[in-house]
């Protein structure tokens, strides 16, 4: 190869990198803005509301960090969030909107609990036994959520039905549906609340760092692993190439011989099983039995606002789901230390999509204060 | 596109709706069931009232889409409407003995609030180019968030206190008329005025000048453009027409025929703004057959009740669920309509 060959190639790495850069960079500013700018929003509220703004602030701060306990329970919301929000990473990626991680994440967490209640009294009842249950109800949870997930993605593409509408269905369908078998079948004779048995004592995670009875450093060492696994799947295999390929460049896809409704198929459904994976480690992790799903936090539906200020990128859904694993204890924290109500860190989250769905207003506002105004 | 084939697709529409209603209604009646206890006239009255909420915000999301923006924030528009109604109505009656002015005053205030949130939504959707699905469920977000917030701050829990609604009128001669006096008017003068708007809006949509700048605007602004009309202008009326007619849904449950507002779980919206985006496709952006549509998922929601009269006991786990099987039934049998062609698509003029 010729020296100017090489220059020329060189110089558009160069070029490419840069770019690539610059587009990183500018969506980890908008994500940093945006954040901050909702818990602005958000403190003024709760200042307007008549609540001190900086205590809310600081409480927030402490309750996601402040001490042992609450940092175990900041990421073990975080690992539950880091797991929901690759499984919607890799369907937005896709172009296809699965907003049934809710929903799968329900599914999976159930399918996880028929297998240890059904098959916990055929195996020794000691601590051998951990390692196999838990197998299997990972396995079944897959199975579960990847069926589930499947199922708005065949809607789509036999019957030409938004996925939005559907799997948003498919979630409340998932909760009245599992709320109504726990009721009327697994609910031990004379309990008053809707919960299962509780599982055996040696199913469970050890706690290893955290003292926390509901937090196992292993639990985010699940979702570390699947990220990466994702990341290597959709950035270094063909069919990761095909998947996010037939989202964004649909034409190119089926010029390449990829079948686009099949991709749209095999999307949800590893979507739908990344959610029902995240529903075992609910159920094994942290609840220890099962309950009516309308009780459970709403991992699925935050795991969207963890994506989207990802930029649907698996890698950068850890920091984005730290983060939100933060904003979610610190809330729950304020919750009962200061009485501002907790929901006020949804509507934060709510702001935070809103402002990342619009990355033009910040663009504007670059220009106009001629901050940036270099990429232009 | 072209206004025949509008009409044939309307005639369409039209037939496949009633059709559905009368099939729900036949296969009811002869399931082996008592089924004239199942279709009363108790039964429509309720249907009526289930559908109006819905049938609101369909009639405001189908201009939006037909103008070529997806508002997919209905249901978080319901939220706030559902909230903002019930907080006036209670504030202006200073807690207790709210009356029929502080109720019909508070609608007034939903309109208004409704009008300025969607304004700041129609400003990140058009003119900031935000991607509507997920700014629309932003809204959502939002709404779940700060709509039992305020709530508590208001009255120190996430749901009101039990409040009144909107009373029945009796339109004096009109009410003797059987069956129809009494669904229609000696009934909540809400679901009078919502066929009303629907009608109002099939004249608008398919009769007016105004109707035929909304359709190009989702079909070929580049047309509505050269012919000198400013394709965002139109777009900004309907998104905030969409906005303020969601809001209003959600005052209608909450003030106009439920008894105020209930923030657990995803409030008492409860996916009727989803519903109502189903409702429109179904009714294939016809505002007559949006409202057929509506009603269809109202039955559905109070199916519960008749089933009960006839002495079918489900859980209200599994009833609760028919409206949302509904949904996903005609989403997959109606499957496929045509949407308008420039939706989800910002417009830039080329000047």
């Amino acid at each position: 190869m010729s020296d100017a060959a090489t220059g020329v190639r060189s110089l558009a790495d160069r070029i490419a990198d840069h770019m690539l850069d610059a587009s990183v960079l500018e969506r980890v500013v908008i994500a940093l803005v945006a954040t901050a700018l909702a818990l602005l929003i958000g403190a003024v509220i709760v200042a307007a509301s008549g609540y001190d703004a900086v205590e809310f602030v600081s409480s927030l701060v402490y309750g996601a960090v402040g001490n042992a306990s609450n940092l175990a329970f900041m990421l073990r919301q975080s690992s539950m969030l880091i797991l929901t929000g690759v499984a919607v990473a890799v369907a937005f990626r896709a172009g296809v909107f699965n907003i049934g991680v809710q929903g799968q994440f329900v599914v999976g967490g159930f399918a996880a609990t028929l297998g240890i209640l059904f098959a916990a009294p055929l195996l020794p009842n000691s601590s051998i036994s951990a390692v196999p249950l838990m197998a299997l109800a990972a396995l079944l949870a897959l199975a579960a959520g990847g069926a589930y997930g499947a199922l708005p993605g065949m809607m789509k593409v036999y019957a030409g039905a938004n996925e939005v509408i559907t799997t948003i269905m498919l979630n409340f369908i998932a909760s009245g549906v599992v709320y109504f078998l726990l009721d009327a079948y697994l609910r031990p004779e004379g309990a008053a609340a809707p919960n299962t048995e509780q599982f055996p004592d040696y199913v469970g995670l050890p706690g290893l760092v955290f003292e926390s009875p509901s937090f196992s450093i292993l639990g985010l060492g699940v979702a570390l692993l699947t990220v990466a696994v994702v990341y290597l799947v959709m950035d270094r295999t063909g069919f990761g190439y095909d998947l996010v390929t037939s989202g964004y460049q649909e034409p190119a896809a089926k010029y390449s011989g990829v079948d686009p409704k099949r991709m749209i198929v095999r999307t949800m459904t590893i979507s739908g099983m990344i959610a029902g994976l995240a529903g075992a480690l609910f159920a094994i992790m942290i609840l220890g039995y099962y309950s009516d799903p309308n009780t459970f936090p709403t991992f699925g539906f935050d795991a969207i606002a963890v994506s989207l200020l990802a930029a649907n990128n698996p890698l950068g859904v850890i920091p984005a789901g730290l983060l939100f694993g933060g904003l979610d204890a610190g809330g729950q924290y304020i919750g009962f230390t200061l009485d501002v109500p907790s929901e006020l860190v949804d509507g934060v989250i709510g702001l935070i999509v809103l402002f990342v769905a619009a990355p033009e207003l910040f663009r504007a506002a670059g220009r106009y204060t001629s901050l940036g105004g270099d990429r232009e | 596109m072209s206004t025949a084939r509008t009409l044939v697709d309307d005639r369409r529409t039209l037939v496949g709706v009633l059709g559905a209603l009368v099939a729900v209604i036949a296969l009811l009646l002869f399931v082996d069931l008592p089924g004239s206890d199942l279709v009363t006239v108790g039964a429509l009255e309720r249907a009526l009232q289930a559908a109006t909420p819905i049938a609101l915000a369909a009639i405001g999301g189908l201009y939006a889409e037909k103008s070529g923006v997806f508002n997919i924030g209905l249901e978080g528009f319901m939220i706030f409407g559902a909230l903002v109604g019930a907080a006036v109505a209670w504030l202006l009656a200073g807690g207790d003995g709210i009356t029929q002015a502080h109720l019909w005053a508070a609608f007034v205030a939903v309109a208004l609030v409704s009008g300025v949130l969607a304004t700041l939504f129609a400003v990140l959707l058009i003119r900031y180019e935000a991607n509507q699905i997920v700014a629309g469920l932003a809204v959502w977000f939002i709404g779940l968030g700060f709509g039992p917030f305020a709530a508590t701050v208001l009255w120190g829990g996430v749901s009101s206190p039990s409040l009144p609604n909107i009373d029945a009128v009796s339109v004096p001669v009109l009410a003797e008329i059987p069956v129809l006096g009494r669904l229609f008017f000696d009934a909540s003068p809400l679901v009078l005025l919502t066929i009303v708007v629907a009608v109002a809006a099939w004249v608008v949509l398919f009769r007016t000048r105004y109707g035929y700048w909304v359709q190009a605007a989702g079909e070929n602004p580049e047309a509505l453009d050269t012919a000198g009309v400013d394709v965002n202008r139109v777009r900004y009326a309907t998104v905030i027409f969409s906005g303020v007619m969601a809001g209003l849904g959600g005052a209608v449950l909450s003030i106009g025929i439920g008894s105020g507002f209930t923030g657990t779980g995803v409030t008492m919206v409860d996916g009727r703004g989803w519903i109502a985006i189903v409702a429109y496709l179904f009714g294939n952006y016809n505002p007559l057959g949006t409202y057929g549509a509506s009603l269809l998922f109202g039955a559905m929601d109070m199916l519960q009740i008749q089933l009960q009269t006839i002495g079918i006991s489900l859980p209200g786990s599994i009833t609760g669920l028919f409206p949302y099987v509904a949904v996903l039934v005609v989403l997959v049998g109606v499957g496929y309509t045509r949407v308008p062609s420039a939706v989800g698509e910002s417009y830039d003029t080329e000047e």
